[in-house]
């Protein structure tokens, strides 16, 4: 058990029996009212997401949890395909608990993968990516009216907007949670 | 590889900053000045606060050789000594004042010393001052401030958002095991805890309310349930108090009361508020502030009829400018001098 105010991103909760993977918590502090933790929580097995707002003196269950290096194989549009790199065991992650991952996940990448009783609860995307620029307009000249940025597409299809001046072929690093763009990066 | 870095750091001076927030201030002050308020300074320091479950206190010492020695508290806010201004007769007054809540989370919009703008106006009640707080906002906009912080607010009654939220009638569920059930009702797992009618109050408000508040505009939430303990007058044949609190852009940025100027309402709030506040900081080891019993008798007779905001500048200027963090319109953030870096992967 721990403090409400200590659920932190990432983490893994008991609730109601089941497993709940912490998308999202916020502190709140209502005008004249005591602290409260937001959380957002979503069901690796269905996908559900469930919102709570819990005193941050609560206790809730925090449950016990791997991290295994696994290969991300490929997705078949409704499953994930793993592969824990130590065991060369397979395993599939519905794709619908998370939705935007298969835009920030490489093929053939290795992602740390959080198990529960030889469970897949999460997959742990790194905070910054360099993704390759697989598609780019030319920037039209003399635009810059919109802060002179673009959109352009990643290998993985990720949708970035990003400066005039990056072209198709070109390393770009990505924060995988605001999924914005962060610098070039040089070969 | 692991690496780490300082999360919300800025550079140490940052011109347009720095440049910014002086304009801001000035912008204040002279909203204020050719209304004729007048600018007051009181103390940060005081051996008494009024008594606030929700706020957690710092403490400190005054040490002399020459006097007795004196535990002392960080304002929380600076509404104790202007109030006592107003007894004494000082009509219309505003002050920007550095408070400090201890125990808050720091976050993007929490660092435990802040500056509040706070301001009373005589003969006046929390509708007169919507009206107020909308002029200043229009004299503070700047050509880049986004429409969600721009005039006309929007105003919406506190109980129109939970109708239009959950579908729950306000009045309805006055009693605890009422808005309790609604809570359950609703999908919130009931907590091991003991609640009160406020907290479930708040888990409802919190969890399905306020993140789908209209945010095209600044959002005045009026008349707060009187169950919520505040020095905010009743308002009159209804179980609300006179109070609302601004939104901008999703973020709570004031505070409004028609101010409670009965006194034995106010010694009543006294007792009540420090009786909850004792029981709980003697559970948690918090600071248990002194308080001054006899606070209550500035109310009197003469005391004016008035209303008071308090508005956070931090959160203002972040909001006018369209910052993220408050780290980001902080010239010195705690967090970047006090707390622990962050640990992360990077790629």
């Amino acid at each position: 058990m721990i403090k409400a105010g200590q659920i932190d991103k990432g983490m893994a909760l008991l609730v109601k029996g089941q497993p709940f993977i912490v998308v999202d918590r916020e502190f709140v502090n209502p005008g004249k009212g005591s602290a409260f933790v937001r959380v957002k929580m979503k069901s690796p097995t269905t996908g559900q997401v469930l919102r709570e707002t819990i005193k941050t003196q609560e206790s809730v269950e925090d449950i016990m949890v791997d991290d295994k290096d696994c290969q991300y194989l490929y997705n078949d549009g409704e499953m994930y395909h793993f592969m824990d790199t130590e065991t060369f065991e397979q395993f599939e992650i519905p794709m619908k608990s998370f939705e935007d991952y298969q835009f920030l996940m490489k093929d053939g990448e290795s992602y740390r993968v959080t198990m529960w009783e030889s469970r897949p609860l999460n997959i742990v995307i790194p905070f910054k990516v360099v993704y390759e620029v697989a598609e780019a307009e030319d920037a039209v000249k003399g635009d810059t009216v919109n802060g002179a940025s673009k959109i352009v597409v990643t290998e993985t299809g990720l949708k970035v907007k990003v400066p005039i001046f990056i072209k198709q072929g070109e390393k770009i690093l990505v924060n995988t949670e605001t999924k914005e763009y962060l610098e070039r990066v040089n070969n | 590889m692991l690496s780490t870095f300082r999360s919300g750091s800025i550079p140490a001076m940052d011109r347009e900053l720095v440049r910014n927030r002086s304009l801001l201030n000035q912008g204040i002050r002279n909203h204020f000045i050719t209304r004729d308020y007048l600018e007051v300074e009181t103390p940060v320091l005081s051996p008494t606060l009024i008594p606030e479950t929700s706020i957690e206190n710092f403490e400190t010492q005054f040490r002399s050789d020459f006097h007795p020695h004196r535990t002392c508290y960080l304002i929380p806010s600076p509404e104790i000594h202007m109030k006592q201004l107003i007894a004494r007769g000082s009509g219309n007054i505003f002050q920007l004042a550095r408070c400090f809540r201890n125990s808050e989370q720091i976050g993007p919009l929490h660092n435990p010393e802040f500056t509040m703008l706070e301001w009373y106006t005589m003969e006046a009640d929390y509708i007169d001052s919507i009206a107020e707080t909308e002029e200043l906002f229009g004299s503070l906009a700047q050509p880049h401030t986004p429409e969600h912080m721009l005039p006309p607010f929007r105003r919406m009654s506190m109980a129109q958002a939970f109708w239009d939220g959950v579908g729950i009638d306000l009045e309805k569920v006055q009693s605890f095991s009422q808005i309790r059930t609604a809570a359950e009702k609703l999908g919130l797992t009931p907590t091991a805890m003991r609640t009160t009618w406020e907290d479930e109050f708040n888990r409802i408000f919190l969890t399905f309310i306020e993140p789908g508040l209209p945010q095209d505009h600044p959002l005045v939430l009026t008349d707060y349930p009187h169950q919520i303990r505040t020095l905010a007058k009743r308002k009159a044949g209804t179980p609300y108090r006179e109070r609302w609190e601004l939104y901008g852009g999703g973020v709570e940025l004031a505070n409004c009361y028609s101010e409670e100027t009965d006194s034995t309402e106010v010694a009543a709030f006294f007792a009540q508020e420090y009786a909850s506040l004792i029981e709980q900081r003697t559970a948690s080891g918090g600071v248990i502030p002194d308080i001054d019993d006899s606070y209550h008798t500035i109310f009197d007779a003469a005391f004016p009829r008035c209303s008071g905001v308090a508005l956070g500048v931090d959160r203002l200027f972040m909001a006018i400018h369209a910052i993220k963090t408050i780290q980001g319109v902080i010239l010195f953030p705690f967090s970047d001098r006090i707390l622990y870096r962050t640990e992360r992967y990077e790629s």
